[in-house]
């Protein structure tokens, strides 16, 4: 009785304020979907009619396309890398002691406290120094860089939430380390990897930071070619980039809730 | 034993590879920042000076961007917070469960949306002619446009946005942590809702509260994109800064100094905050 009460009217207010918060979360998202089939080269309220015209232009624009094959293709790279380095390390990292272990976590992570642009300038200074032209592989090479400790501290999260002992009962029941691993460890670790791969997949498209020093123009990615167009055209064209971005959110975030929940799945 | 420490280390060794790459690759830049400018194609030249750093310290200019960038992280840190307990608290204890969900389905598309689509979102709605405008011109709130561009409040506004999600996801994990018997309690013994919650539900809140402003403080710390596009050239943080002394200035040596002096004052400021958060949480307990 006295329970309810305190929740429901002081819940009210919280409430009230939660939705307020949620619009303005909101707000840019569907506004930029909208504003993606405006008639008009500009905003316009109440629009005045709908039109394709925006979206026929991104996917017959050279530069977006090349842009948007350039970001997927190193998506594509960085992701299925960042498992294949980040699962190992992050099981030595939670399963085993050694010497140096907190100053390799260190070193491993310390992308995570130094801003992307720092990141940005200097793999740009050292790739050069070393004479790596900047090219796909550069760009690959520092988003890898940089989203590398997303994935292992995603991953390392899933891993202390598992319990030991299961792999220990593999192992005194006669499986060797690999068998244990592939058997026990990695479906156990589904969640985790999961949340990894969104997340890096996500920064890979999205990173403006990294990208920017580390891309010219036949390496362009998808943000870089949003940011020269803003400034050059005045046109709702970007918005139709946005749109395609979102849907594709929409789509992952469905799919993390038919396989997980995203509730579990986003814990990172 | 001896046999886990050796598999460890073939296990952690790729990683180990790429992190020894980034934190070279962090220590050459910062080893640039004692050189002169050198000619084009190269770094850095000349012998060891402190000449960067007398010019990052020295020039006003310079003063301003950093303490304007540290102070507005801070005071936009603060207000995310503010707006993002509210969601928090309903993601976890709404009774019914569709409402939390529901945020927390609004949070992850926004996140997952990425920052270029909301910084360019974000340019359209505050225009002079923009949406927002227009709803509060049209509903009488204020006569003139207000000018949101080029500006702190549209840098603070799509900053703020962009650690929302970030601010709400860590907050979730210290809500769940709550008792709610406490502030029953409470308000059992007489309390009203209002002195519960700054009484007794924001002290507990305190220490998830003080994680989540040192998390978003650092990320807004680093923005770049959203004073880059909203403040246009007029609003400018350390990113940008170190940016244009990239690519304006070609000067190398003179963006590396800024960078160390930024991340040096960051980490002062970030390791100060936490030091008065836990002198604060010690005076409330």
């Amino acid at each position: 009785m006295f329970r309810r009460d305190f929740e429901s009217k002081f819940g009210i207010a919280v409430t009230a304020l939660a939705t307020l918060a949620t619009i303005f979360l909101l707000l840019p998202v569907l506004f930029v979907v909208l504003h993606s089939f405006s008639p008009t080269r500009y905003f316009q309220w109440p629009p005045q009619g709908f039109s394709l015209e925006w979206h026929q232009n991104f996917y017959n624009s050279e530069l977006f396309m090349g842009a948007a094959r350039n970001s997927f293709l190193m998506a594509l790279i960085v992701t299925p890398l960042s498992l294949v380095i980040g699962i190992p390390a992050s099981y030595a990292l939670v399963r085993s002691q050694f010497r140096g272990k907190a100053i390799i976590q260190q070193i491993i992570l310390s992308p995570l406290i130094i801003p992307g642009v720092v990141t940005g300038v200097s793999l740009l200074s050292l790739l050069s120094t070393m004479g790596v032209r900047i090219g796909l592989f550069g760009l690959c090479l520092g988003m890898l860089v940089f989203a590398l400790p997303f994935s292992i501290r995603a991953l390392s999260a899933n891993l202390l939430g598992l319990d030991p002992r299961i792999e220990e009962a593999a192992r005194n029941l006669g499986a060797g380390p690999v068998r244990t691993f592939f058997a026990i460890v990695l479906p156990q670790l589904k969640s985790g990897i999961l949340a990894a791969s969104v997340f890096v997949f996500v920064e890979a498209l999205d990173n403006f930071s990294i990208s920017v020093f580390l891309t010219n123009d036949s390496t362009k990615v998808l943000p870089v070619a949003a940011y020269q167009y803003i400034k050059d055209f005045d046109d709702p064209t970007v918005a139709a980039m946005a749109t395609a971005l979102i849907v594709m959110s929409v789509i992952i975030v469905a799919f993390l809730e038919k396989v997980m929940g995203f509730q579990k799945s986003l814990r990172l | 034993m001896a046999q886990t420490s050796d598999r460890s280390k073939y296990l952690i060794s790729p990683a180990l590879v790429i992190g020894l790459f980034i934190v070279a690759a962090y220590g050459y830049f910062a080893l640039s920042s004692f050189f002169a400018k050198g000619p084009p194609g190269t770094q850095f030249a000349g012998g060891p000076t402190f000449d960067n750093y007398w010019r990052v310290l020295s020039f006003g200019s310079n003063q301003e961007v950093l303490l304007s960038t540290l102070w507005a992280s801070f005071v936009i840190s603060v207000i995310t917070i503010g707006v993002a307990v509210p969601m928090a608290m309903v993601i976890v204890r709404a009774k019914r469960e569709w409402i939390g969900n529901l945020i927390m389905l609004a949070i992850a598309v926004t996140f997952l949306s990425g920052g270029v689509t909301r910084a360019y979102s974000w340019l359209i709605l505050l225009g002079n002619k923009g949406l927002i405008n227009l709803g509060l011109t049209s509903l009488g709130i204020v006569d003139a446009p207000i000018r949101f561009l080029y500006n702190w409040s549209g840098v603070g506004i799509s900053i703020a946005h962009y650690l929302l999600p970030f601010a709400v996801f860590t907050l979730i994990g210290a809500v769940r942590n709550l008792n709610p018997s406490v502030e029953e309690a409470a308000r059992s013994l007489g309390a009203s809702r209002t002195t519960t919650f700054w009484r007794i539900t924001m002290p507990m809140l305190l220490p998830g509260l003080m994680v989540t402003l040192v998390l978003v403080y650092s990320i807004a710390l680093a923005s770049f994109l959203f004073p880059m596009l909203l403040g246009g050239g007029k609003v400018r943080m350390i990113a940008n800064q170190i940016y244009d002394r990239m690519f304006v200035e070609y000067d190398i040596p003179y963006a590396a100094a800024t960078a160390v002096v930024f991340l040096i004052s960051a980490f002062v400021s970030i390791w100060l905050i936490s030091f008065v958060a836990k002198k604060i949480e010690k005076a409330v307990s």
